[in-house]
């Protein structure tokens, strides 16, 4: 399935998490979100927990954790 | 410290009591409610102790107070899913608690209908759902909704469970036979008399955060959406056509606070607050001596099956790992990834349920594809190039690496576990952990799946299978220049 993080198209199984999403985008990025350094939000701007599901065409974006 | 802790919580507790005395105050002669909610707590007990103490501190300063879930209770910690009688500690933390109502998560039926049967009996609150119709299944029938009374004020939440693209919720397909599912947003429609008769609608959505905007749109006769299943941690209300949307992350790191002045009939104020139970400094000692005596139970050291010899390295663990997805998930190869066998050594003798987490501690799920015979080869090239070196641990083959003078794999030669070369025309079913799913690049036309089982449940089923096992000196990769 395609998601969208940080506008880059992400190609990922069916059934994956936040966290497999992230990192599928980047071993860095996930490495951040790991230690906290980085979030997850939705786009309605929540913060979404790594460990939550992810399905076909939704939209997400890493930022630094505040 | 004890001291710091207490001045802490009171401080919180009071700026919380002092807005909601305003806001009383502006709805003299209103009924204030509070709705303590979670959602998507997957057997995450260790903050109990704290949402015991703040439920029973508001409880003694406030008349009406609800304590709600919006599902997946169950699913994520292996002190909680491994228990015998498996759940039940989340079950018995929660009766203590008082809750007085949950909503159904797709989690829910990870323990399969019968045993999702008896937790319920157990429970002392109902697990609602609008959109499951259980005639003819094992799972006894959901009540759609249930009433929670204020006084005279009645005030209906109505259950609704997500659904996949194939119209099951996540869960195995095989754990949710006889059950007939409907689109929840579409089946509320059926259940909007509740608004008409009571004046107040809520809705304990296990949707997500993305359906539970949709439902808003769909629905202005929802005041109030408390969601799950997308593990959203809102710091703040959505307000989506007037409807007020509240969802609290997961894992219990947090309790939302929501607060309703209803007055003739009517909600005239809601607010919301998102309370992070690390905040809480103060525990409650009876949940927390349960907590305490769960987490130290014997469960762990169960014995699961038997090594008949040493496992004297990683490669060998690795094999019992991916004998058992191909084993149990019946694909024709699976692989490993080093750095996913956390121990190197395991003893002969009685393997116990904590090795098996030991082992495998990640939570992983199993993925499968269908791959080519190219694309079977590039996943393994890839692999050894990441580190030039050995990785993945292979079950269903033998294969060996073949580097060129900088030491990078240029081909693979794929054999069968009789020694036959695999035929490169064919196309095979191959089972991978998530991880190297999301992690590891290589040429795949199928997205691959899961089937919500994890690669340690995995292990444990084929332990359970098999009984004994024993992998001294096993070698099913080797190096050639």
């Amino acid at each position: 399935m395609k998601v969208t993080l940080n506008n880059n198209e992400i190609i990922i199984f069916k059934g994956a998490t936040i966290s497999e999403m992230v990192l599928a985008y980047s071993l860095r990025s996930h490495k951040m979100l790991k230690n906290g350094k980085l979030c997850v939000y939705d786009r309605f701007g929540n913060l979404t927990e790594p460990d939550g599901p992810v399905y076909e065409g939704q939209l997400f974006y890493l930022k630094r954790a505040e | 410290m004890k001291f710091n802790s207490i001045i802490l919580f009171l401080v919180v507790f009071t700026l919380f009591s002092i807005n909601n005395q305003a806001v009383a105050q502006k709805n003299k002669k209103s009924t204030e409610i509070i709705i303590l909610h979670t959602n998507d707590m997957h057997s995450k007990i260790d903050n109990f102790g704290k949402l015991a103490y703040l439920a029973d501190s508001l409880r003694k300063t406030h008349q009406y107070v609800f304590l709600v879930a919006a599902g997946d209770n169950f699913t994520g910690n292996p002190i909680v899913d491994m228990y015998p009688d498996k759940g039940f500690p989340m079950i018995e933390l929660m009766n203590k608690l008082h809750f007085d109502v949950t909503a159904l998560g797709n989690h829910e039926y990870d323990m399969g209908q019968e045993l999702q049967n008896k937790r319920r009996q157990q429970a002392t609150f109902p697990f609602i759902s609008c959109n499951v119709d259980a005639t003819g299944a094992v799972a006894k029938p959901y009540e759609p909704y249930v009433i929670l009374k204020a006084g005279k004020i009645k005030i209906p939440f109505l259950g609704i469970l997500q659904l996949g693209e194939n119209g099951l919720p996540d869960s195995h397909p095989s754990r949710l036979e006889g059950l007939k599912f409907t689109n929840g947003i579409e089946k509320v429609k059926d259940f909007l008399w509740l608004k008409d008769k009571y004046g107040i609608l809520i809705a304990l959505s296990h949707l997500g955060v993305e359906n539970d905007e949709v439902l808003a749109k769909t629905y202005p006769q929802f005041d109030l959406i408390i969601g799950g299943h997308s593990h959203t941690t809102m710091t703040k209300a959505m307000m989506v056509n007037n409807v007020m949307i509240v969802q609290t992350g997961s894992g219990l790191k947090n309790v939302g606070i929501t607060t309703l002045h209803v007055k003739k009939g009517k909600i005239t104020d809601r607010s919301y607050e998102l309370v992070p139970l690390a905040s809480i400094k103060k525990t409650d000692p009876e949940v927390q001596a349960m907590i305490d005596a769960y987490n130290s139970n014997e469960e762990m050291k169960r014995v699961v099956g038997f090594a008949e010899t040493d496992f004297s390295s990683k490669e060998e663990l690795g094999y019992l790992m991916t004998d058992a997805i191909t084993a149990r998930m019946k694909v024709d190869f699976a692989f490993q990834n080093g750095g996913g066998i956390r121990i190197s050594e395991l003893p002969k003798g009685d393997i116990l349920l904590k090795d098996v987490f030991r082992l495998d501690p990640f939570g992983n799920q199993v993925v499968t594809y269908t791959m080519t015979y190219d694309e079977v080869k590039s996943l393994i090239i890839n692999s050894y190039n990441r580190d030039k070196s050995v990785d993945l641990a292979p079950s269903g083959m033998i294969y060996t690496i073949i580097v060129n003078a900088e030491g990078l794999c240029t081909d693979v030669e794929m054999k069968d576990m009789t020694g036959n070369l695999l035929d490169a025309n064919k196309s095979y079913t191959v089972g991978l952990n998530s991880y190297i799913s999301a992690s590891y690049k290589f040429n795949h036309k199928d997205p691959g799946t899961t089937n919500f089982n994890t690669t340690a449940q995995t292990l444990l089923d084929y332990l359970g299978d098999v009984k004994k096992v024993n992998y001294a000196g096993l070698n099913r990769v080797s190096v050639k220049k």
